[in-house]
């Protein structure tokens, strides 16, 4: 288990610095809350150098240590997670009690370390982003469930305190509800993949798999696992609370939420895909018991067309709503809804023949990165901007499309980067979003999907129709001279996320070449050996 | 290494370069990011210009020492920027990284490149100053800019970098041209600009494209180990086996040269890009982005040899496009716009001596040229910044003799003396003299060859009418519109210099009603005399690289930079281009030399080159010097109406610019309604149609995004039973 260890020294980082963050954060004094922030900052980059400087090194580890299946992939999700959680952080700033902070700087207020509830908000933060982490490592079924949840459940207050309007509320209940229906659901999929193999380990479920092929029993274990995951991710047919949620919690949490969670569900859905593999050819056994031996390039047909009817409604559904709506954050919820369609195809495709322009789970994990820094931009400008108090005193969010109008004359910098992030998502060259893109079309290819393929091609056409409004509103059209001016929100790292995160589209795909290389080489899948073996040991010491 | 191609072929094996030499468009790009900050940090004073005059300097620096060592064809990687690959086979790969190709093309013109930005953003230091804030930090942000572009396209060691480059330069260009961005003409200018060059650059796209598919690789060194195996096949005068796909490239390329460096029919965006401020004018119209074309020949010079339309065309487009501007350049009063038109006929002269396979001798004449036009250009600017703008040679007069602008006038004539090429001491002599004697020497490009040479006496012409009219003569000046013009806006147009600063300067009080006897011209200070003086030295110095050392060519270290270069051809050694000429010789037989009325044709051409430069400028002393006595008139105003309409069509610009209008734009407005009437009814309506569907299903499934919890749940716990139902009948 000790070998173990040497994976975790991130996720131990940011465990500690959430401790640190909480402890600090009940102080009596106002000022060491203050720090709480700062806490959470130094942790998080710790915990981001640590994961690019001390990967272990797979190849010298027992292999009981390692995952098997994908054994590369810690090394390129754990920076990717702590790199776009620093845009997130910058992004969170002020998240919480932000009126109450400014009447306290004004003196009409005095601190009351009761009230103040900053820094749960950080330590929630870093909780999930451990959680994250941790999905990556997993390596057992029990392990990844625990992961999973570590990685929601502070979502579900993080939404609920992250606004003072009771929308903020309603959305967080929401999300709780279905989060835990959807839990449910993978959780009983686990359950029936534990039933299915005898173990909860992957390396031996894959072994398991690899020897007797897919029971019927298996079979469903896994496509109510990849289902219930399809929460985490926002896909047909989980996808109901996205808008709502997105809507109802602040930008910054939203940007959270598109992130995160997603990540952890691509990951999980990944590893499980692992298990069975994507050696299936289109045989003539019957599909009740499929096994990997028959040297093909694709997943069980019954998990693929899952996926792929899966995938196809997602990127529809969320294209078509999307178009409808006039508020900019259930644009971006909705257009989330879409992405996770297209990251699907790439998972359907699988590893292909390993080279970048081939393998889909390259492509995944490639997209992930690229989501990760456009949508942060995106909702970034959102939050680092508000309509001028009214009448009654409260800034307002910016909420419409008609608010982005002129802001790259009014604020130039948000102005561009919401130009810049919103054409990179449309998948615009030569932004960062088209080299996201390409692989997923290149690899689908290749791999003959030419049907989701078209799909895929319809869906981004559609999708300019929204992204391209979202583009000109700033760029082309006039600021409403009428309503109350669109002002700077107080938080300067905020306007930073905006601009580093628009930068990064620009300069992440000039310098795309590495990345894209370290995605293939996360990307490597070894497929499992038959015979049960190293795994075994494991799985005694998880069974209950 | 006098086997061109195969020389080419043994540099294949290219070495890996030094690394310093990534610093090269590394420290522009610096200064660009710092120009940038003091715009942003909203400073006022010359700071913006130290840093690029410092920038561009240690550039030139890096450069100097990048000549010293680099030998024969070396490859400085800075990192892999495109590599794709989707299979192992050849043509299953694409790679286009950021690295960079050292070889004596790139040095050469990464020497002048910087040399000459780093003197005219000295320059652009004083003549910029009345713009001191926002706009002098743009200027410098964008001058920055410009030389990492032109790095990038002359350093590339692939065509997706040039064209990188390319772009880049030609946005720098337009944003310099429309610097003035509140004065109609020029953003009018700019936009000319823009669009005439797009259609070169979609050739150019074209052609990389066509190289890839062909090739299989855009990287040179791939492409020329390729190329080689037809030159072989041409060299034994067997072009037939080369395909026309392959002879095709050169050709698009071609058209994307004629473009950028202003050649027939795409030549009409120059004379107007000197709306911009002069130091662009002197940098990008003249010295370095025009040559670009110039240069992408060179670089694919390969190409070009393996091509049988190509050669002879870049040859024909080149010495006609000298011919029409020559005769343009006769007829305008614009100082400025006549070094303008000079520019595109010196630069008809760079391609006619390609097409003439006298690279070498193009080569020269770029460098030669980029020395004296910038230092036309600067000096004219110093005549306009003097006088509020004036550029009409009938309003200035002797201005060579007035206090303070001695270096000027001598910047001028000497300038002037390597345009006309002046026998034997002008570095502009032995260039353009190179290019002349090549033609005659070529049995098939006698007719390219007559109308260079007259070309050669037009230009001796024009020159000198410039200097003789505005430099000597009885002192004259009327001050330029620019003295009207409000303090408050300059901004509004007038901008190329504040007379304000004129004003101050010699303490006169500003008021509506300026005379011409309120205005003093103001000499140039310190920064502006200071490269004159080095670029008339830099002038005679350009003897140097040209008579250093001895080479075949008489070109010296020129010619030893060509021949380590992809550009290496020597037409007297070289086989290659049998089939240019009117016969074909058996493989092996020596290429036949045409002759200049019996004599060899490189020794008469120094003579009569020599001879008819001097006959223009005596014909330009006679109608514009001898007994001038006012600014206005001269002998050639009374002579005029003996052309009869010819001088008032050379005037008119041949009126190439109302042609191009009722051939191209006319048209294309027709058109244009035609598209928009069937745009708005039949296009829309089908994409009404079209996209009325996926709002119409988001309408079908709108309702399920109720709001409500329990739907919610609903629909997740009802969309699982349905998959597994599904599933469930599908297995059994």
């Amino acid at each position: 288990m000790t070998d173990r260890l040497q994976f975790l020294w991130p996720e131990i980082a940011l465990f500690a610095a959430t401790c640190i963050v909480m402890i600090v954060g009940l102080s009596r004094r106002y000022a060491s809350r203050k720090a709480a922030a700062l806490v959470a900052g130094v942790g998080l980059l710790a915990a981001t150098l640590l994961s690019i400087g001390f990967s272990p090194d797979v190849e010298s580890l027992p292999a009981s240590a390692a995952q098997q299946l994908l054994p590369n992939l810690v090394g390129f999700a754990k920076p990717l997670i702590g790199i776009v959680g620093l845009l997130l952080l910058l992004l969170a700033a002020g998240t919480v009690d932000r009126r109450e902070e400014e009447e306290i700087v004004r003196g009409v207020r005095v601190f009351d370390p009761l009230r103040s509830n900053r820094a749960e908000f950080y330590s929630f933060f870093l909780f999930s982003l451990t959680g994250l982490m941790l999905c990556a490592d997993a390596d057992d079924l029990i392990w990844l469930f625990l992961a999973l949840e570590l990685t929601s459940l502070p979502t579900y207050i993080m939404v609920v305190i992250s606004t003072a309007k009771v929308r903020g509320r309603e959305a967080g209940v929401k999300y709780f509800f279905l989060g835990a229906l959807g839990a449910a659901t993978f959780l009983y999929g686990f359950a029936l993949l534990y039933g299915a193999t005898g173990t909860t380990n992957l390396n031996a479920i894959a072994s398991h798999f690899a020897a007797h092929g897919v029971s019927t029993l298996g079979m469903a274990g896994l496509l109510l696992s990849v289902i219930g995951v399809c929460f985490k991710i926002a896909a047909v047919p989980m996808h109901f609370y996205t808008a709502d949620v997105y809507e109802g919690a602040a930008p910054q949490v939203s940007a959270f939420l598109a992130f995160v969670p997603k990540t952890a569900g691509f990951l999980t859905i990944l590893l499980l895909c692992a298990t069975v593999g994507w050696s299936f050819g289109p045989s003539a056994e019957p599909l009740s018991v499929v096994k990997s031996s028959a040297g093909g390039t694709q997943l069980p047909e019954v998990l693929r067309l899952t996926l792929w009817v899966i995938a196809a409604l997602t990127m529809t559904v969320g294209n078509v709503l999307a178009l409808m709506q006039v508020s900019v954050k259930r644009i971006l919820a909705y257009s989330s809804i879409a992405h996770s369609g297209y990251m699907l195809v790439g998972v359907i495709v699988g590893p292909g023949d390993g080279s970048f322009t081939g393998s889909g789970v390259s492509a995944v994990l490639f997209y992930l990165l690229c989501y990760g820094v456009m949508n942060v931009g995106c909702f970034a400008v959102l939050a680092a901007l508000e309509r001028a108090p009214g009448r009654d005193g409260e800034p307002r969010e910016i909420e419409t499309v008609t608010d982005l109008r002129g802001l790259c004359v009014t604020h130039p910098a948000l102005g561009w980067s919401m130009v810049l992030c919103s054409l990179s998502l449309l998948g615009l060259p030569p932004l960062l979003g088209f080299f996201g893109k390409l692989p997923l079309f290149t690899s689908a290819i290749r791999a003959g999907e030419i049907p989701l393929v078209i799909i895929l091609g319809i869906n981004s056409a559609v999708a300019a129709y929204y992204y391209l409004r979202l583009a000109f509103a700033p760029m082309l059209e006039q600021a409403d001279e009428s309503a109350e001016p669109i002002v700077q929100a107080p938080f300067r790292s905020r306007q930073v996320a905006a601009v580093v995160s628009a930068g990064g589209v620009v300069v992440l795909s000039i310098l795309g070449n590495t990345l894209m290389e370290h995605s293939r080489t996360a990307a490597e899948y070894r497929a499992a050996v038959p015979s049960g073996g190293s795994g075994h040991s494991m799985v005694d010491d998880h069974r209950p | 290494m006098h086997d061109g191609a195969a020389g080419v072929t043994a540099a294949g094996a290219a070495a890996s370069g030094p690394w310093y030499a990534m610093l090269i468009p590394i420290l522009p790009l610096a200064g660009f990011v710092l120009c940038a900050l003091c715009a942003v940090f909203r400073v006022r004073s010359k700071l913006p210009a130290w840093i690029t005059v410092g920038l561009l300097a240690a550039s030139f620096a890096v450069t100097a020492a990048m000549y010293s060592t680099v030998q024969g064809t070396q490859i400085t990687t800075v990192f892999q920027w495109i590599t794709w690959s989707w299979g192992s086979g050849p043509g299953q790969s694409f790679t286009a990284n950021f690295a960079f190709y050292l070889d004596g093309l790139t040095c050469l013109w990464m020497l002048f490149v910087t040399g000459l930005a780093t003197l005219i953003a000295l320059y652009a230091s004083e003549y910029m100053s009345h713009e001191a804030g926002a706009g002098y930090c743009r200027f410098f942000a964008a001058f920055c800019l410009f030389v990492f572009s032109m790095a990038c396209l002359v350093m590339a060691d692939n065509l997706v970098l040039l064209y990188l480059g390319w772009e880049g330069v030609g946005l720098c260009s337009y944003l310099l041209i429309g610097y003035f961005y509140k004065k109609p003409s020029a953003v009018a200018a700019a936009k000319k600009a823009f669009i005439v060059n797009r259609i070169g650059d979609l050739f150019l796209a074209l052609g990389i494209m066509l190289c890839f598919v062909h090739f299989g690789t855009v990287e040179y060194k791939e492409m020329f180990a390729q190329a080689a195996v037809y030159t072989k096949a041409v060299s034994a005068g067997e072009i037939e086996k080369v395909p026309l796909v392959a002879q095709l490239i050169a050709v698009l390329l071609m058209i994307g040269a004629f473009g950028k460096s202003a050649q027939l029919p795409l030549y009409v965006w120059l004379p107007d890009a000197m709306e911009g401020p002069t130091p662009v004018s002197a940098l990008i119209h003249a010295a370095t982005m025009v040559t670009a074309g110039v240069f992408l020949i060179a670089r694919t010079y390969p190409l070009f040899l393996i091509s049988e339309y190509a050669m002879p065309t870049v040859a024909w487009v080149g010495a006609l496009t000298a011919l029409l501007a020559a005769t343009i350049g006769m007829a305008q009063f614009d100082i400025k716009r006549i070094m303008a038109y000079s520019t595109v006929s010196q630069l008809g002269y760079m391609f006619a001596g390609l097409g003439v396979l006298t690279s070498v001798g193009a080569a020269a004449h770029v460098f030669t040229h980029a020395v004296f036009k910038a230092m036309l250009f600067l000096a004219c600017g110093a005549v306009m910044h003097g006088f509020a703008g004036q550029l009409d040679l009938r309003k200035l007069s002797g201005v060579g003799s007035m206090p303070g602008w001695r270096i000027v006038n001598v910047a001028m004539l000497v300038g002037s003396l390597n345009l006309i090429g002046f026998p034997v001491i002008t570095a502009g002599y032995w260039s353009k003299d190179t290019i002349l004697g090549e033609a005659f020497a070529n049995p098939s490009m006698q007719g390219v060859a007559w109308i260079l040479l007259l070309t050669a006496g037009l230009t001796a012409y024009y020159t000198f009418r410039v200097y003789f009219r505005v430099f000597v003569g009885p002192q004259s000046y009327e001050p330029g519109e620019e003295l009207h013009a409000q303090h408050d806006d300059k901004h509004q147009g007038h901008a190329d210099h504040g007379h304000a600063h004129d004003q101050h300067a010699h303490g006169e009080k500003s008021g509506a009603s300026h005379g011409t006897h309120d205005f003093h011209p103001h000499p140039p200070g310190w920064a502006i005399n200071t490269v004159l003086v080095i670029l008339t030295i830099a002038a005679f110095a350009a003897f140097w690289p040209i008579k250093g050392t001895s080479h075949p060519s008489h070109l010296g270290y020129i010619g030893q930079m060509m021949d380590a270069s992809s550009a290496a051809y020597d037409p007297h050694h070289d086989a290659a281009m049998y089939q240019f000429a009117a016969h074909k010789p058996a493989p092996g037989e020596p290429r036949s030399h045409a002759t200049f009325f019996g004599f060899d044709a490189h020794k008469a051409m120094m003579w009569v080159s020599g001879f008819v430069a001097l006959i223009g400028m005596a014909i330009a002393y006679f109608l514009h010097y001898a007994g001038r006595t006012s600014a206005t008139h001269s002998r050639a105003d009374s002579w005029l109406p003996a052309a009869g309409p010819l001088a008032n069509w050379a005037k008119h610009k041949w009126y190439v610019d109302e042609f191009y209008d009722f051939l191209i734009r006319k048209p294309l407005l027709v058109l244009a309604h035609l598209f928009h009437i069937i745009d708005q009814y039949l296009v829309d309506g089908i994409v009404d149609a079209l996209g009325w569907l996926p709002k119409g299903i988001g309408r079908l499934i709108r309702p399920s995004q109720s709001g409500e919890l329990h739907g919610y749940a609903f629909g997740m716990a009802g969309g699982l039973a349905v998959i597994l139902l599904i599933v469930f009948l599908v297995t059994n």
